[in-house]
This record gives C-alpha cells, sequence and structure tokens, in this order.
C-alpha cells in the first residue's frame, strides 16, 4: 500500500539519499584501494624507484616505461638439460658413491649470455636426465612455494583442530568456560608481540620448547635456524594465535544444531563416531566453509612473523619467504624498486583472486 | 539358586562399577587433554609475564627448569621509571640500575598512538561503513547490485600487496596542518582503513535482515531517511556494531605493515612496530622485552576477560552470518 | 550546517597555526639521529643541549630514531621531502644518499686545521665523487674482548700488540684449547644476536679481507664476482662456519651477556661494549687485536657520521652545529659515553684510553697502521650489506658456502646493473 504512495520525487530522495550514504566509503575505497590498485598496475610498467634520484637542477629523474620487463624478470623460467661431467677418458664421471657427477649450475648459467640473470630455482632427475629449473627470480618461487605450503598445512589442520576444540569446550562439563577463555586468549594478542616470544621460546640452545621437550627425551630442534624446520616454527606458532578465533565460530555453530537431531540419531542406535560424521559435520557445512575460506584469504597474506621472527630475511635458505615479504624487501627495502614490487603486487592480487574463486566454486558446487 | 542370583547381582555390580571406572577414566583422560591443551595455549602468555619480573641475566638461565615459570629475584626495574615526563613520555634511568622499559623508550606515547589509531578507525568505521551497508540494504537505486558485487569481490583484495604503490601516493596527500604528506603522521594510519569491505558486508547482512515494516511505518509517519538510519536501524542493529567493532579492533590493534612503511620513529608508531623496533635495538634486553609485551597484551587480555560473552557472541556472529 | 562549521573551524585553525611555525625564531635546526645504547643517547642530549646555550642564532631540535630500521625511517623522510638539516649514517650508507643527490657537499665549510686534525680514516669515509659529504665524531675499533682468567686457564698465549697477533693455526688452536677446558660453553661470542642492522658486515668483512677476499672488486665497483665467491672468500667463509659447526659459537644466542656471564672466554666485538665490558670484568678484561688469517690482519673501521642535507634552508647552521660536536669538549663527551676512537688526532692524544699502554690502544694501533679497512664506497653498499648478512645469516646455520656466497654475489650485481652502475650525475 505505501509503497504505490510513492512519487517519483520520493524516489528521487531516496536516491539522492543512498549515495550520500555510500559516498564517504566509496570515496574512502576508491582512494586507498581502487587507485592503488591502478597505480600498481602503472608503475608495474616503469622502473620507478622508492626515493627517485635528484637531478643537478634539483627535480627528480623521472621512471622510464619499461614494457613488460618487470614480468619478465619475475616470471621468467628455463629448464636447461644438464650433461654429466666427462672424465679423462671421455666417459661420464661417478663419484664415491656411484652417482653422477654434474657441473656446478652456476658454471653453466654464467657461460652463455641466453641465461642472463637466471640462476638455480632447483635440480630434478627425470627418466636418467638431470634437469635443471633456472629462474630470474628464484626467490618468487621460492615464496610461492612456501605460501602454498603454509596454507595447504594450515588450513586443514587448523581449521580440525579449531572444530576439536570447539566439541571439548562445548562439553557440558565443568570448568568448560575457563578453558574456552585459555584457548581463545591468543587471539586477543597482537602477532607481532607474540612472534617476539616465540623467538624466544624457539631458541635451539636455551629456549623452553626444546628444554621442554627434552623431558620427553624428544629434539633438540633447530626451530628457525634451520631450513628444513623453519616454516613448520611459522606454522606451529601462528596455529597457536589463531586458532581460537575459529574455535569460537564452530562453538556457535555446534549451539545451533538442535538436540534433537543427536537424540533421534542415538535412538538409530549411532555411537559417537558415526553421530559426528552424520550430524555435527553435515550441520557444521556453511560454517566450515566460511572457516576454511577465510582461513586461506588470511594464510596466503603470510607476513608479520615471517617479518619479525626472522629479521625481514625469510631465512634461513629462503625456507620462509612469503610473496608479501619479497614484495617488502623489494619494492621497500634494499634496492627500493617500486615498479618491481608493483609487478609482484599484481601478480600476487590476481593470484589470490583467482584462487578465490576456484575455492568458492568448488565448495559451492559440492552443494548442488 | 541364592547363589546363582548372587552371582548374577555381583555381576550385575562388576558391570556397572566397570561402566563407572569406564565413564570416570574416560572424563580423567578428557581433563588430561583440556589441561594440556591449556598448558599449549597459556604457557608462551605466562612465561612472559613471569620473566617480565626478573632481572635481564637471569631469564634465559631459567628455561632450563620449572624457573621459567616461577617468579624468583622479584626485580621491577624491567618497569621501572624516575621523573616521568608526562609531555616527552621520557623517565631518566635509575641509576646503577640497567635502564628498564620506559627509560628505553617513549613507551606511553607508543600505546597512546596504539589506542587512539585503533579507536579512531573503529568508530570511524561503524559509521562510514554502516551507512554504506544501509543504502545497499534498504534503499533503492541504481547500480545497487552492481555495488554490492563490488564490495563482496573487494573483501578479497589484500591490502598488503597495495602498500608499497599506496605509500608512494599518501606522500604526495596534502593535511590541514599544511603539510604536503601523509608519511608518518596519524592520519596516514587511520584513513585507509576506515572503509572495509567485510565490514559493510556484515552489516549489510544484519541491516537485509531487519523487517521493512520499520521503515515504511517510519516514512507515513513522515521521517526522513536519516532519521530512519539514526532512530531505527542503529538501534535495532547494536549486536553488529559491536561485532564490527571488536574485529575491527582486533585487526588494528596488530597493525603491522603499513605502520611500518608510513611512519619512522616512535612519534607515530603503534606498538607491533616498536616492537619489531625494539626487538631489533642492540642489547637485546629480554626483560625489557617481556615487560613491553606483557604492557601490551594484559590490558587486552583484562578488557577481553570482561566482556567476554560480547567477544564470544560477536566473534561467533561473524562466522553463522557470513 | 554543523560540517560546514566544523570545516570552517578547521580552516581557521590552520591559517592561524601556519603564520606561527613560519615565523618562528631563531632558525631551527632539525637533526636525525640513530638511537642506540642509552649513554651514546644521553651524550649526544647533552651536546645539543650545549649547542643550544651556547648561542642565540639557531635552536637545533634533534629527533631519535630507533637504529634497527634507522635507514629505512632515513629513506622515507626522503621520500616524503621531510630530511632534516643535519643527520648521521652507520658508515657507508651516506654514498647512497650522496649519489642520489641528497647530500651537500661540505668541503667549503672544513678548514685545512680541522681537516689536518681529523683521523684520515674519517676523511676517507666521508668522500665521495671527489668531495667531502660527511664527518663523523669518532672511528671505531673491532677487535676480540678477552676472559684473562679463562685464557690463562687453557693455557692459550695473549698478544699483546700487532706484531704478534695469533695466526690462522694458533688461534684455531686457542680456540680449540679453550673449548676443551670448557666444555659445555660457546667460548667464542660473535654477537650473533644483534641480527639486524650492520654488525654482521661490519663484523665479519674483515674475515673475508684477511683470508684474501673482499666485498666487491674495488677497481671498478661494478661487480663482486670472483671477489666474494672466490677461493679466498669460500675459505674464509668455510672457517667462520667451522666455528658454530665445532661449537665454538652459536648462531642463536639466547641474549646478549655470553661474555659478562663467564661462558664466553673471547668477544669478537667493538668498542662499545667497552664501558660495560671494563665494569663487568675490571683487570680481568683484556683487548686483543685482529688475528692474521693469511693476508694480513684486518678490521674494521668507520662509524656514524654526520651529513648536511639539501633540503636543509640554513646550512650554515646545521655546519655550525657539526662543527660544535666537533669541538674536543663536546667530542670527549660523546666517546667517553661509548669508548669509541675519537676522529680529532688532538683528542685522541690527550685520551689516556688510548695513549700506549692505555686500555683501547689496539684500535689506535689498528687504525694507524693499516690494519682497518674501509667499507666499499658505493651506492650499492647498502644492497651489499643486506645480502652480506644474509649470507653471514644462512652459513651461520648451515648453509652451503659457495652457493650462499654466490647467491650474495647475483644479488648485489643485479642491483648495481639495474641501475646501470651507478653512473654519477
Amino acid at each position: 500500500m505505501t509503497l504505490n504512495l510513492r512519487t517519483s520525487s520520493a524516489q528521487r530522495n531516496e536516491r539522492m539519499a543512498a549515495y550520500l550514504f555510500l559516498l564517504p566509503a566509496a570515496l574512502l575505497l576508491i582512494v586507498f584501494s581502487l587507485i592503488p590498485f591502478l597505480s600498481a598496475l602503472r608503475l608495474s610498467f616503469t622502473n620507478q624507484p622508492l626515493v627517485p634520484q635528484l637531478l643537478p637542477d634539483g627535480t627528480q629523474r623521472s621512471a622510464d616505461f619499461i614494457g613488460f620487463d618487470n614480468y619478465s624478470d619475475l616470471l621468467r623460467v628455463q629448464l636447461v638439460t644438464l650433461e654429466p661431467e666427462l672424465g679423462d677418458d671421455g666417459q661420464p664421471q661417478r663419484d664415491d658413491n656411484g652417482d653422477l657427477v654434474y657441473p656446478r649450475a652456476r658454471t653453466i648459467l654464467r657461460g652463455s649470455d641466453q641465461y642472463e640473470g637466471m640462476s638455480e630455482l632447483t635440480q630434478f632427475d627425470l627418466f636418467g636426465t638431470r634437469y635443471l629449473v633456472a629462474a630470474s627470480d628464484p626467490t618468487w618461487w621460492r615464496s610461492l612455494f612456501n605460501v602454498f605450503t603454509f596454507v595447504i598445512i594450515v588450513v586443514p589442520v587448523q581449521t580440525s583442530f579449531a572444530l576439536a576444540l570447539a566439541m571439548l569446550v562445548n562439553q557440558k562439563i565443568r570448568a568448560s568456560n575457563f578453558f574456552r577463555t585459555v584457548y581463545f586468549a591468543p587471539v586477543v594478542t597482537s602477532m607481532a608481540i607474540v612472534s617476539v616470544i616465540w623467538f624466544f621460546l624457539y631458541n635451539p640452545d636455551q629456549g623452553f620448547i626444546n628444554n621442554f621437550l627434552s623431558i620427553f627425551r624428544i629434539g633438540p630442534f633447530q626451530w628457525l635456524d634451520h631450513p628444513a624446520s623453519a616454516m613448520l616454527s611459522i606454522i606451529l606458532m601462528s596455529i597457536w594465535q589463531g586458532v581460537g578465533f575459529q574455535m569460537i565460530i564452530f562453538l556457535a555453530g555446534l549451539q545451533e544444531i538442535p538436540e534433537n537431531l543427536y537424540e533421534a540419531s542415538a535412538l538409530d542406535g549411532a555411537n559417537a563416531v558415526q553421530q559426528f560424521r552424520f550430524v555435527t559435520l553435515p550441520s557444521l557445512r556453511n560454517t566450515t566453509i566460511f572457516v576454511a575460506i577465510s582461513t586461506t584469504i588470511l594464510a596466503f597474506k603470510l607476513f608479520v612473523q615471517v617479518d619479525v621472527m626472522t629479521f625481514g630475511r625469510g631465512g634461513p635458505e629462503d625456507a620462509t619467504i612469503t610473496p608479501i615479504l619479497h614484495l617488502v624487501n623489494e619494492g621497500f627495502r634494499g634496492s627500493q624498486r617500486v615498479g618491481y614490487a608493483s609487478a609482484i603486487a599484481v601478480v600476487f592480487l590476481l593470484l589470490v583472486l583467482a584462487i578465490s574463486l576456484v575455492q568458492r566454486r568448488v565448495l559451492t558446487q559440492k552443494e548442488a | 539358586m541364592t547363589t546363582d542370583s548372587a552371582l548374577l547381582r555381583a555381576e550385575a555390580a562388576a558391570r556397572a562399577r566397570s561402566a563407572q571406572t569406564r565413564k570416570t577414566i574416560r572424563s580423567a583422560i578428557n581433563y588430561a587433554v583440556m589441561i594440556g591443551l591449556a598448558f599449549f595455549f597459556a604457557f608462551p602468555i605466562v612465561i612472559m609475564l613471569v620473566s617480565s619480573f626478573k632481572p635481564d641475566e637471569q631469564i634465559a638461565g631459567d628455561m632450563r627448569s620449572l624457573y621459567a615459570f616461577i617468579p624468583r629475584n622479584i626485580t621491577t626495574e624491567n618497569y621501572s621509571c624516575a621523573d616521568y615526563d608526562l609531555a616527552t613520555s621520557d623517565c631518566s634511568p635509575t641509576p646503577g640500575e640497567n635502564p628498564g622499559l620506559f627509560e628505553r623508550l617513549p613507551f606511553g606515547r607508543i600505546y597512546f598512538n596504539s589506542v587512539f589509531v585503533t579507536a579512531s578507525i573503529v568508530i570511524g568505521g561503524l559509521l562510514v561503513n554502516s551507512m554504506a551497508a544501509f543504502a545497499l540494504a534498504r534503499l533503492n537505486f541504481p547500480g545497487k547490485k552492481l555495488l554490492l558485487t563490488a564490495v563482496i569481490a573487494m573483501i578479497i583484495i589484500p591490502f598488503e600487496a597495495l602498500a608499497v604503490p599506496l605509500l608512494l601516493q599518501v606522500n604526495s596527500f596534502p593535511w590541514i596542518d599544511g603539510s604536503s604528506t601523509w608519511i608518518n603522521s596519524y592520519q596516514v594510519q587511520i584513513f585507509p582503513f576506515m572503509a572495509d569491505a567485510f565490514s559493510i558486508f556484515l552489516f549489510y547482512q544484519f541491516f537485509i535482515g531487519i523487517p521493512k515494516d520499520f521503515d515504511e511505518a517510519a516514512r507515513v509517519d513522515g521521517a526522513n531517511i536519516f532519521t530512519i538510519y539514526w532512530r531505527i536501524i542503529v538501534p535495532l542493529s547494536l549486536p553488529v556494531f559491536a561485532t564490527v567493532a571488536i574485529l575491527q579492533a582486533l585487526t588494528h590493534w596488530g597493525s603491522f605493515l603499513w605502520p611500518l612503511m608510513a611512519t619512522r620513529g616512535f612519534e607515530f608508531q603503534p606498538l607491533p612496530v616498536a616492537m619489531r623496533v625494539f626487538f631489533g635495538q642492540a642489547p637485546r634486553q629480554w626483560g625489557d622485552i617481556m615487560a613491553f609485551a606483557s604492557l601490551a597484551t594484559v590490558p587486552v587480555l583484562i578488557l577481553f576477560l570482561l566482556f567476554q560473552r560480547w567477544f564470544v557472541q560477536s566473534v561467533a556472529s561473524a562466522g553463522v552470518k557470513g | 550546517m554543523k560540517v560546514s562549521r566544523v570545516l570552517l573551524g578547521l580552516l581557521l585553525v590552520a591559517l592561524f597555526i601556519l603564520p606561527m611555525t613560519a615565523s618562528a625564531q631563531p632558525a631551527e635546526i632539525s637533526v636525525f639521529f640513530h638511537s642506540g645504547r642509552g649513554s651514546e643517547r644521553d651524550a649526544l642530549d647533552t651536546i645539543i643541549t650545549n649547542f643550544n646555550d651556547s648561542q642565540s642564532d639557531y635552536v637545533a631540535v634533534a629527533t631519535e630514531l630507533p637504529e634497527g630500521s634507522y635507514t629505512d625511517a632515513v629513506n622515507a623522510a626522503a621520500l616524503s621531502g621531510d630530511l632534516p638539516c643535519l643527520l648521521d649514517f652507520d658508515g657507508p650508507t651516506l654514498y647512497s644518499f650522496a649519489w642520489r643527490g641528497y647530500l651537500l657537499p661540505i668541503d667549503s665549510y672544513v678548514s685545512d686545521d680541522l681537516k689536518a686534525d681529523i683521523l684520515p680514516s674519517i676523511i676517507d669515509q666521508g668522500s665521495y665523487n671527489d668531495h667531502l659529504y660527511s664527518l663523523g665524531v669518532f672511528d671505531s675499533g673491532l677487535a676480540l674482548w678477552a676472559n684473562r682468567e679463562m685464557l690463562e686457564a687453557a693455557g692459550v698465549r695473549i698478544p699483546t700488540g700487532l706484531d704478534d697477533v695469533w695466526t690462522l693455526d694458533e688461534f684455531d688452536a686457542a680456540l680449540a684449547a679453550l673449548k676443551e677446558a670448557n666444555p659445555d660453553n660457546f667460548i667464542l661470542d660473535l654477537k650473533m644476536n644483534y641480527g639486524e642492522g650492520e654488525w654482521f658486515t661490519y663484523g665479519f668483512a674483515p674475515i673475508l679481507q684477511s683470508f684474501g677476499g673482499d666485498l666487491i672488486d674495488r677497481s671498478t665497483y661494478e661487480s663482486a664476482e670472483g671477489v666474494l665467491n672466490g677461493e679466498a672468500a669460500v675459505a674464509a667463509m668455510t672457517w667462520l662456519q667451522g666455528l658454530f659447526d665445532k661449537g665454538y659459537a652459536t648462531s642463536t644466542p639466547p641474549d646478549d651477556n655470553e661474555f659478562i656471564n663467564g661462558n664466553a672466554a673471547l668477544s669478537w666485538v667493538g668498542h662499545w661494549e667497552y664501558n660495560r665490558y671494563a665494569t663487568e670484568l675490571g683487570d680481568n678484561l683484556v683487548l686483543i687485536s685482529m688475528p692474521d688469517f693469511g693476508q694480513g690482519a684486518a678490521t674494521g673501521m668507520g662509524s656514524w657520521n654526520w651529513g648536511i642535507t639539501n633540503q636543509c634552508e640554513s646550512p650554515d647552521g646545521a655546519w655550525a652545529l657539526l662543527d660544535f660536536m666537533l669541538e674536543p669538549e663536546q667530542m670527549t663527551i660523546m666517546t667517553d659515553a661509548n669508548g669509541a676512537v675519537p676522529s680529532r688526532i688532538s683528542v685522541l692524544d690527550a685520551d689516556e684510553r688510548y695513549a700506549e699502554g692505555g686500555p683501547l690502544n689496539i684500535f689506535v694501533q689498528q687504525l694507524q697502521n693499516g690494519v682497518a679497512v674501509p667499507r666499499p664506497q658505493t651506492p650499492a653498499y647498502p644492497v651489499i650489506t643486506s645480502e652480506f648478512a644474509k649470507m653471514i645469516s644462512e652459513i651461520s646455520s648451515g648453509a652451503d658456502v659457495q652457493t650462499a656466497l654466490d647467491n650474495a654475489v647475483d644479488a648485489i650485481d643485479a642491483d648495481i646493473s639495474a641501475n646501470d652502475g651507478y653512473p654519477s650525475m
């Protein structure tokens, strides 16, 4: 009824009001998200430095347009077949273990102009042939590998750990409130600050964690100081800090499951495991999707704990470098190549966007 | 016969006892697991607190034993502060002691920076984002669908990736005090984060669930649109305001990358960045670092304990609605 | 309505504040300096106060920036066009600023008398492209602080000067003996806990140089190839890695106290620990010159130094302040606080600690006898030092030495070629 009473002037008023209400947020989003994205796109085709050189006349040297150079410097990869070293007898040389001896990758890569600016990313054997993968920015590929490792471990582990915690504190037992509080407490700490604490606890020689584990005759581990364990150390402390958040979300999901579903399944003779499999999990579908997607987005942005705990190096041996850290190191520290960092930003954004879309697709398709 | 029934009874009793025992054992395991987990989540925080009251030279050595959790040789030298100067947030060092946290950096100022920036983002954000969501959820205008899709797409965009180009951009922004750059200021830490796509989305979800009758009735009574927003929608939506406020506060209390790039020195730096700097500064005195971490963490923990119900409900509703 | 009133108010405030700041008198000299240890910071505060009290033309206003992120902060200031009048640089980072055109040459201010009284190492450090850009109040000293009792207990000979420094074999034997006497300790404190900043390059490049390698080819400054990853460099860094492998040193010291708590017998660190070590160890503290690893002993030199920026409105005032800092009384305030080598020969001669037989005389001998090696004078230095530091951190946790050095060389060469070899303007 009231709808019919609306005049066109009322509609115009409403439209005006809507735009006014949208204006502040729209303006802020345009200035602080859209324009930076567009300027990242523009800068990625230039050699813009962070602090430009001053010319003798006092003006700043302007950046040059360099086409796709930044992108090719970032993404160029080449596969090289390695020939084994030949001995004096013309036969392939073998070391003491009987394995073929190959020349050093760097000798090959520096030996020819076609590999200019490229370094070794990795080597692998396939059908008895040794291949060398060379990249113009091996650190970039390493950072992708690292962040995918992080995501692939953290998302499922943290999600299921959170669910387990939620089920524990959801029990109607004494002190469950207390436990919920303790499990959630790390969430309200800030990452940079607890990173410093964990750095101290991870100390291989005198850290608390190694000392504690030695009681059970486990370890000692090098934690952050070894390429094999550095990323796992980052993962462990990240889960410690973040899992409480997802626990609460799952807890809310659990509490929305109607009690009679459990009662009905119990009458059907379902045991605890079956109840979990056929009642709990299906009821938490949407919650799980939300947790998985939001954890994935967060995980790709991994930066703070790595920056603090490795002094911005992403070491040892690039074992903890991440795309965002690489971007900051290239664009803000060291050689301060803003143009190159912008290319990283653009590629990374597209990647995250693509992954989010695919993930959404896959997770919602199951429903259909 | 009697012996048989006695046997049966004994058997039943035994079965009941063993069921009881099994239950007790299960409950004991249950508690053991929960206590073990509580230890896992609490130990870094407890060690941090306890160590902050120890002399610097003792902290690392105490990690070898249970003393990691036990205060001994309690000292307040890490927290000491003689002649506090409110204006500069400086203390003069206590003679004969290792300089403590407050004597090594203007901690009060840094704390204020964090509180001020976080509060500004949260308060400004509540207004700006709820207004946008109000328009999207409850008003009709051309382009609405498109904008809504844009907002949802923007949730995915990682701000971190845009930080470097944004730095060049804000570098040439003027400000009302006459300066020609935003670098090293409060505004540079506040305005980029006020509008937030996820917050808009949370508000939108809530607003769309409020029955249309409320504002239609008000319109008939002649209320204008602003009045509807301010007098009807906002009061009905306090839970979602709390959710957004708490999520934003948690995020920006830990703000790190952007202030790292856009500020220098302790004049405008927030706690996390100052911690990174302090940590990298020789000599690395763990007593002072632990004091820093404790002071940065404990008040938030206390706030969390006081408003636990709100916290938990807010976080929970973020997930359920999402 | 309300909004417009607020805007009007803000406008009025802005109009009111602007002329106030513009008409301030006397001329303000803004200063950035790194805030290191408390004592250094207090000394600088005192000097600034003395300067402001001593004259009425200028007022110096100092901003301290934390050392760990100092270079980042200065870069951010250069970006936003608010560099101060006068600022200090950690050693060679000034070349990149001079190359980019942000520093004023100060040749015309420095009198011949003053120049003649300044340590040649400081003049070298401040010179780039035939101009003098900076002067420092002090030079540095890097050597081995030793715990006399622990060395004697292990039967290790204690060198007394430059002529009888340890050879590589002797140093290895000394370390082995010390480790045997203290099997549970890391007997060599390498200050790995400093973590970031200039320390790794300052502290460990001398090992490279004493083995016969270097950070970059100094004849062209265009490549590190063959110099930073040549045989000598590999030998040097393999030796350094051995210190960790053999348990002499740790790459992850829990705190800064390994030497003063009696765990470490030797502390490989600079002058700045003098006051703390002397207080804790007393007569037990002895300073030993750097060992000779084969191609002659080498040690670090150069330290924080002051330059005037092109954004300074009164360079004369900035020089007045720098000149004041270089006055003997003011210089002494600083060097007493941090134990550094005063940069004026006249001040140095008057300082008992550095006189012959004084506890810090070794530093002077190292500086005057060519043991001290300047860090490379190139705008590529910021990248050289961060890559070198990264390499040190990697080999200390067990990375392959040749690979780590090759990576550093690649990154340094890539930076130089990305900047077309840093041609001067």
